[in-house]
């Protein structure tokens, strides 16, 4: 079963290179250059071995950064391995302990593993001082290996889990907060150590030791440093926390291969009965329908959760130069960029309802109800959410003398990326995790069409956008009269610039919404 | 598309003619050519049952009488008005009960039917309360507040069928529509759409169930590989056998197995 799962994703390594020849030699150049960045790096840790000193701070820290990358990078950028999802094997009758391996196995197989597994050969050598402490380092390395690895997939399938409920998605949010209210006084902190930079990271590296992300990689440093003890405890609290996360994951994927639908459910119940809920808030319209309809998915669908969640707070991210450093314009970006984000996020709104859509076709629904009514949610949204942030950013910039600028540029960034939406996801809507999946899968096979599609929409809201975008230029560049140029032009073009983007969408959904139906079917 | 044949589109007073009425409909996908050409007619006020076999043309044929598929040759009419010449004012006359597409499934059933009320233009309070009629009609008041995506396949079906009937339509295109639908519900379907068909409505349905469109259908027409091979009453087309042996004449496959010999548990 084991030899199975690692034959699975061996195989679907090798697809990589079965697709157009365009992608394949794209795969090539991609893994070449990070082969040789790989190697670069771990002939880099290598050479720590003519200064233990340095070691001793050095790798405890790369590796506990190795464990968070391993368990944080899957989660946010390329979707957990859809292929391997434990619920997919619910129906295989695979015994539990098999799979369990087997699924661990498999993800060493793939390219982020053997990347890892290249750098963990360099972190032996650079510990190989003695016979023991390469013994050690062997042991130990490969311990943390397989504790990133087996982290990695219990928290993605946790995550999983924890986004299905209400409760765990509440949990996550309050994570999110704190973690990005910690990250700039953080930042700011480090930024500003500078000089005794190497103090700070001793002082790390220690803590770190003693934490269990740094257990398995301090280990072999102690017995290099003749200190046999200490570093047996290590390597023993690391072989005890491997076992920790092991059973976890065990547990936690049990639970998915029994219950693989649970991703589906999410609050069935909390309405009750004949309660029409938003249906009968908003207009009795078709309009007022779509409308409702839209918001009620927010609210139940966590594929929209993750996009609505994300939305507001990465312009926050805007303040990190602001407060570390003496950059004075980003926060002035805030609005601009939330207009931005939610113009963009519409441009394949369509594919997140699949052949779902057959009801409007059926229905006769017009162009013009149909692209309204999706974009009223997110309107609604922008009509907080553009103010507040055009306003703060302005503020903690302080440059009230460019707050027609901030607000002329988002709401034409706004108007420009609806129109783009509205046309793009009729022409061109591309395939999506579907409903009841994690959110966090990406359809295999896609990533092509998604980059593409994404960065059509970006480019086209920025060239719609473009005659404000050069006003604002200039009144950052001191232009007083381009300040209020872009502010007046900015509010004009995105509405008229939205509304015959809407327009024409709605032109092309009437003519095409038979070829969409088709379109969302196939993929 | 060779056998296109030119029987003249029905003309004049939508009243009178056909209620559905093909000439010449054809589809292709690709190298596949899925809907051969079909001429067909439905009587106003009947009850009509189309038969064929796995990958007939069925679904294919009425996705583009109801204007979800668009068709690469031919014309559809629906009481007497072309349906890819005038799809908004033909919409409204037809109710849809698609197979194999999702709904809004994060809706709950009440919402669902409400919603395909509203998106029809019609107004609140009468959607709402159609909708719970046809809720407490099939049997799904006490799920009415779950969502849709906790139902079972029998119960979506049956929601998606009260969403094809809210508006009122005077002719009811439904493919599948019994498919894991369990007996008394079944029974349930019949007798509503049985009312329709007696108040004047027309009813055309797919299914390969013979039985059950024996039982229920005043007219029935047997495709295979994307042609009409029979059509018209059901006494015509069955003749005097059952139209299960008329079926598998007519569409000459052999039910005869071939193989499997390990499949018979005596051979050990």
């Amino acid at each position: 079963m084991v030899a199975h799962l690692v034959r699975l994703k061996l195989t679907l390594l090798r697809n990589i290179f079965r697709r157009s020849r365009a992608q394949a030699i794209g795969a090539v150049v991609g893994i070449v250059y990070f082969a040789v960045l790989v190697a670069g790096l771990a002939v880099i840790l290598a050479s720590f071995r003519g200064s233990l000193d340095a070691a001793r701070v050095v790798i405890p820290l790369a590796g506990a950064a190795g464990i968070v990358l391993w368990t944080v990078v899957p989660l946010f950028s390329f979707g957990s391995d859809p292929t391997l999802d434990p619920g997919r094997f619910a129906t295989f009758a695979v015994p539990h302990r098999d799979l369990t391996i087997g699924l661990v196995a498999a993800a060493l197989v793939g390219l982020p593993a053997i990347a890892s597994m290249v750098l963990s050969v360099g972190v032996v050598v650079a510990w190989s001082h003695t016979l023991a402490s390469t013994l050690v380092a062997v042991v130990a390395t490969a311990i943390g290996l397989l504790t990133a690895i087996t982290t990695s997939r219990w928290v993605s399938a946790v995550m999983t889990q924890a986004i299905s409920s209400r409760r765990g998605r509440d949990v996550i949010a309050v994570l999110g907060l704190l973690l990005l209210v910690v990250i700039g006084p953080a930042i700011s902190v480090v930024a500003n150590l500078g000089a005794s930079l190497r103090d700070v990271a001793t002082t790390a590296a220690v803590v770190v030791g003693w934490s269990p992300l740094g257990w398995a990689w301090a280990a072999p440093g102690d017995v290099a440093a003749g200190d046999l003890g200490t570093g047996l405890v290590r390597l023993a609290l690391a072989a005890g926390l491997l076992v920790v996360v092991f059973l976890l994951w065990s547990r936690v994927l049990r639970e998915e291969v029994d219950n693989p639908r649970a991703v589906s459910r999410s609050d069935s119940g909390t309405s009750s009965g004949d309660d029409l809920g938003l249906l009968a808030r908003l207009p009795g319209s078709p309009l007022g329908a779509v409308a409702a309809r839209v918001l009620t998915y927010w609210r139940r669908d966590p594929r929209y959760q993750i996009s609505m969640a994300m939305t507001p707070v990465v312009p926050l991210a805007l303040l990190i130069p602001f407060v570390t450093g003496d950059v004075a314009w980003t926060p002035l970006l805030m609005g601009p960029l939330v207009a931005f984000l939610l113009g963009w996020s519409e441009h394949n709104a369509v594919a997140y309802e699949s052949d779902a859509l057959w009801l409007h076709v059926a229905s006769g629904t017009s162009g013009r109800d149909d692209r309204r009514g999706r974009l009223l949610p997110d309107l609604l949204l922008a009509a907080v959410l553009v103010p507040v942030y055009v306003v703060v950013g302005v503020a903690v910039a302080d440059r009230w003398d460019l707050l027609p600028t901030a607000l002329g540029l988002s709401v034409c960034l706004l108007g420009a990326g609806y129109a783009v939406s509205s046309v793009m996801s009729v022409v061109l809507p591309y395939p999506v995790a579907e409903s009841g999946e994690s959110p966090f899968n990406a359809p295999p096979g896609a990533a092509g069409i998604t980059i593409a599609a994404q960065s059509m929409a970006s480019l086209g809201t920025l060239l719609l956008a473009s005659p404000t975008i050069l006003l604002a230029w200039w009144a950052w560049q001191g232009s007083v009269a381009a300040g209020w140029g872009a502010g007046i032009v900015g509010v004009l073009l995105g509405i008229v610039v939205g509304i015959v983007g809407v327009g024409v969408g709605a032109r092309l959904y009437e003519q095409r919404a038979p070829e969409l139906l088709s379109a969302l079917r196939r993929s | 598309m060779s056998d296109v044949t030119d029987l003249p589109a029905p003309q004049g007073d939508p009243t009178e003619g056909p209620a559905i009425a093909l000439r010449g409909l054809g589809k292709r996908f690709g190298d596949l050519i899925a809907v051969k050409g079909i001429d067909l007619d439905v009587p106003r006020g009947s009850f009509f049952g189309l038969v064929g076999p796995n990958g007939a043309g069925k679904t294919t044929t009425l996705s583009m009488v109801t204007g979800l598929l668009r068709p690469d040759a031919g014309q559809a009419f629906v009481l007497g008005r072309d349906v890819w010449a005038d799809p908004v004012a033909t919409k409204r006359l037809i109710g849809v009960l698609p197979d194999g597409l999702k709904v809004f499934d994060r809706l709950t059933g009440l919402q669902l039917i409400t919603y395909a009320g509203l998106l029809r233009g019609m107004p609140r309070e009468l959607a709402s309360e159609r909708a719970a009629e046809l809720v407490a009609a099939l049997g799904l008041t006490e799920a009415q507040g779950k969502l849709v995506v906790d139902y079972s396949a029998g119960m979506t079906k049956k929601v998606t069928l009260a969403s094809a009937l809210v508006h009122g339509p005077r002719v009811l295109v439904l493919d599948e529509p019994f498919e894991a639908v369990d007996p008394i519900s079944a029974a349930t379907i019949r007798r509503i759409l049985a009312g329709f068909v007696e108040s004047g409505g027309t009813v055309v349905l797919s299914s390969h169930v013979m039985d059950l469109v024996e039982r229920i259908c005043t007219h029935v027409a047997v495709i295979s590989d994307g042609l009409v091979l029979a059509a018209g009453e059901l006494d015509d087309v069955r003749g005097d056998r059952s139209l299960e042996e008329r079926f598998v004449d007519l569409v000459g496959g052999s039910t005869e197995v071939v193989g499997l010999s390990w499949l018979r548990t005596s051979s050990d």
